[in-house]
């Protein structure tokens, strides 16, 4: 009953509802524009609201968080450029539905499906956060290592076409992410004494060169195509789809939960994740994937979203934070006088339940929000080539700005520019490049430590791979993966294990 | 118009002081690390306070990069004339050694160290020791087997275990970390065994009992942990570097007038008396120092000379602190 209270606090209060509702809307738009992050968007309101009530600052908070992780996908199907590198899965499939004239019923199902999926994170956040949170401490830096690799197996859905020309892209990545200053040792890469290279490429200035600036360079040479109508008659989409794509949607948010629960991995990779999830499992989609497939939109939406109360797991039940945002949220706590840590549901029992019911809440508000405004924003799609080209250049050069205050990070956006619309060019994917910078810091940094941890002896390392069962369960996912797609299963074990399905 | 109401205002405020056209537009404060860290967390929180006091805003950025270089020389680069601060963390006094850059904090104006992490050392709950006597003799009896975390060379818990070193010689593995935030989750997890981190990281863990404290590398026992033992107790030769610890501090470029630094340096001494950020930094188990003029200048050598040496006898220096004129502890 006291929880229920808790829960409810943030819906009876008019203020803290009206400033749920605000950061709610303020964070899709946040989240669309790229370069905007909600991180950035929530540590400026820190300073903000630092003479606010706890509750008022987090209402405003939580809203932002909800909103900014669906308001990503906006940009990434209106115009390719993801919001954030958690929509990057969202564009492949996002993008093509824009461009058929579909792009209002892409918006309503990813919204729909965004909330479910949200709906599905505060779910197993609040049943299950103990659990769960125990489990994800217990990721060993050779499980994270498996992981990533497991991530690099994505090249394969994300490149459609040329798998050869999908592993050089990748491979760029990977290269792209080991620039800057040693994670472990500070020793300088690719830097040439430059001290502008030690954090590495930026990854954000990176995606929305490649996304944003080649899709305006490549519209180019369209400039007098025919301008293709938007179709805004349905949006909300119908109960038969969203009954259909039920199961995969909660599919990908388990995958998002999960993933999003991991202290150092988010929604990026969750994402990717679940994309690459409901490629595997389609049997037989109405469209090719990467060709404007449904499937391709829901199940990264889904998948980013529940990552979400994923996040807020570890941070609630231990004071860890599961990814950048909740990091500051914990900063956001300490400066109201709470202590998050492992004692913070002693002490502030409320906060847990208060916290559910505020993202409850949000997820509301995103669903309002997300089915509202779309005619208008699908008109964006329509505007003359002469406007929307320059809008978008203009758009990719102030998110690169603001990603640090610097102008660095323009340069290295317009370079990737130039870059992605020569891929495009010559038919090589873009989304690997993206998988491969994130991916890389990852490997690099896990595989150091699970090795270290063994004093340098493989012998020691391959025995704990085998002897551990969450290690074990990673490497027989590899495998799995892999073996998939060799000519042993797919001509002669597929079709005599499943002819008669 | 407004901001010329605004600085008449704050002019009449401080007619006392001659001459009062400091500040008489918006200050700029460039934060070295990113957004939501905890070098942000205490800039973001003192600020608020500096500014009424001053009447006028300080605009915070965040300009990371480089170990926190990037910001420092930004703010180098201005004009020294009061509206540019650098608001930062102990990592640029070693970057002369670490041949990071050629400038650190000697080189500009400290406004003041407002707080001092207190450093520590922490083990998972499973390891067969309870205090740093009994970490010593375990160690030794098991060279190696001990998982150590570490935040890269230079960082806090390289020098810690540098100091430990210095007095008694141990074979460990060591593990880095992004920081003391993923090793104290890593330590949770089992991943490593010991971690040297600061008490505000790993004080709820402890009290929590997901984690057990071995020592405070601190010359005196924190009101905080009181039962936790120090140092000094099983290594009495490490005095001479305490007290030593991270530290968060406001800085102007040399060459600033006096009047801009007087001013400065009286609006943060009362912003941190301000009792909301004293709360803040003792929940977060910091202690306040407040310290500026001669006392913030020892303080900021004496926290100089002791890393550069450690780490220069410990040998991942690139440069030697004599180069530099920096003296022995």
């Amino acid at each position: 009953m006291e929880a229920l209270n808790y829960f409810a606090l943030s819906w009876l209060s008019p203020e803290l509802l009206a400033l749920t509702a605000l950061g709610t809307f303020l964070g899709i738009y946040v989240g669309a524009i790229p370069g905007l992050s909600v991180t950035m968007a929530v540590s400026i309101l820190i300073s903000f609201t630092f003479s606010w009530d706890v509750n008022h600052a987090l209402c405003l908070m939580v809203g932002i968080f909800m909103g900014g992780v669906y308001g990503g996908s906006r940009t990434a199907i209106l115009l390719n450029i993801p919001g954030a590198p958690s929509a990057i899965a969202t564009a492949l499939d996002g993008y093509p539905l824009a461009k058929k004239g579909l792009a209002g019923e892409a918006i309503g199902l990813s919204t729909v499906m965004s909330v479910i999926g949200g709906f599905v994170g505060i779910f197993v956040l609040a049943i299950a956060a103990p659990t769960i949170s125990e489990f994800a401490i217990t990721f060993q830096p050779r499980d994270y290592l498996l992981l990533a690799i497991l991530g690099l197996t994505l090249v394969g859905s994300l490149s459609s076409g040329s798998l050869a020309k999908g592993l050089f892209a990748g491979a760029m990545g990977v290269l792209v992410g080991t620039v800057g200053l040693d994670p472990l040792t500070a020793e300088e890469r690719f830097t040439f004494g430059i001290i502008e290279l030690w954090d590495g490429i930026n990854v954000i200035a990176a995606m929305i060169g490649l996304f944003g600036v080649s899709e305006a360079l490549h519209q180019l040479h369209h400039l007098d195509k025919a301008i293709i109508k938007q179709k805004i008659s349905r949006i909300i989409p119908p109960w038969a789809d969203v009954r259909r794509f039920l199961p995969l949607s909660i599919q990908s948010s388990f995958i998002g939960v999960i993933i999003g629960a991991l202290p150092g991995t988010g929604g990026d990779i969750a994402a990717l994740m679940a994309y690459d999830q409901a490629k595997r499992s389609t049997k037989k989609p109405e469209v090719p994937f990467g060709q404007g497939a449904k499937e391709g939109l829901i199940a990264p939406e889904a998948a980013n979203n529940a990552a979400v109360g994923g996040a807020y797991i570890p941070m609630l039940t231990l004071g860890i934070p599961g990814d950048a945002v909740t990091a500051v949220f914990i900063g956001a706590l300490f400066i109201h006088g709470l202590n998050p840590g492992p004692l913070l549901l002693i002490e502030q029992p409320h906060m847990f339940w208060f916290t559910v019911g505020n993202l409850t809440l949000a997820n509301i508000f995103v669903l309002i929000f997300g089915l509202t405004g779309i005619r208008i924003f699908s008109k964006l799609v329509e505007c003359p080539k002469g406007v929307l080209i320059p809008l978008i250049l203009l758009l990719s050069v102030v998110g690169a700005y603001a990603i640090n205050n610097s102008v660095v990070d323009v340069w290295w956006m317009l370079a990737f520019g130039v870059l992605g619309y020569f891929m495009r060019l010559y038919n090589y994917p873009i989304g690997p490049v993206i998988l491969g910078v994130i991916l890389s810091k990852l490997i690099d940094e896990n595989w150091r430590r699970a090795i270290l941890s063994e004093r340098g002896d493989m012998g020691q390392f391959f025995a704990n791979l085998f002897s551990s069962p969450l290690s074990s369960v990673l490497l027989a996912a590899i495998v799995f993966a892999l073996f998939t797609q060799t000519p042993l299963w797919t001509r002669w074990l597929k079709p005599k294990l499943f002819s008669k399905v | 118009m407004k901001k010329i109401i605004l600085s008449t205002l704050a002019g009449l405020a401080l007619s006392s002081t001659a001459m009062a056209d400091f500040p008489n537009k918006d200050i700029q404060g460039i934060i070295q690390w990113g957004a939501g860290g905890s070098t942000d967390t205490v800039m973001r929180s003192v600020s608020p306070h500096a500014e009424e006091i001053l009447g006028t805003d300080i605009i915070l950025t965040n300009r990371t990069g480089g170990v926190g270089a990037i910001a420092t020389k930004y703010v180098n680069a201005k004009k020294a004339d009061g509206y540019t601060l650098l608001m930062g963390a102990e990592n640029p006094q070693m970057y002369k050694v670490l041949g990071l850059a050629d400038i650190d904090y000697s080189d500009m104006i400290p406004v003041n160290v407002l707080a001092r992490g207190i450093p520590m050392l922490v083990a998972q709950n499973d390891a067969p020791f309870n205090t740093m006597q009994e970490m010593i003799d375990y160690i030794k009896a098991n060279p190696g087997s001990v998982k150590v975390g570490s935040t890269g060379q230079g960082g806090l818990a390289s020098i810690v275990m540098a100091m430990i070193e210095s007095e008694v010689k141990l074979d460990v593995t060591t593990i880095p970390y992004n920081g003391d935030g993923p090793a104290l989750t890593a330590l949770q997890g089992g991943a490593i065994d010991v971690m040297p981190a600061v008490l505000g990281a790993a004080v709820q863990h402890i009290k929590a009992g997901r984690m057990k404290a071995i020592a405070l590398v601190d010359n005196q026992p924190s009101p905080v942990l009181p039962e936790v033992g120090i140092i000094t107790e099983a290594l009495p030769g490490l005095d001479k570097y305490l007290p030593y610890g991270p530290f968060f501090g406001v800085f102007v470029k040399q060459g600033t007038p006096d009047e801009a630094v007087a001013k400065l340096t009286d609006a943060f001494t009362k912003a941190a008396q301000a009792e909301d950020f004293q709360t803040l930094m003792n929940n977060r188990g910091y202690g306040i120092m407040n310290l500026s003029g001669q006392p913030a200048v020892d303080f900021l050598e004496n926290y100089r000379s002791v890393s550069s040496w450690l780490v220069h006898d410990a040998g991942f220096s690139k440069r030697s602190p004599e180069e530099f004129g920096i003296p022995r502890p």
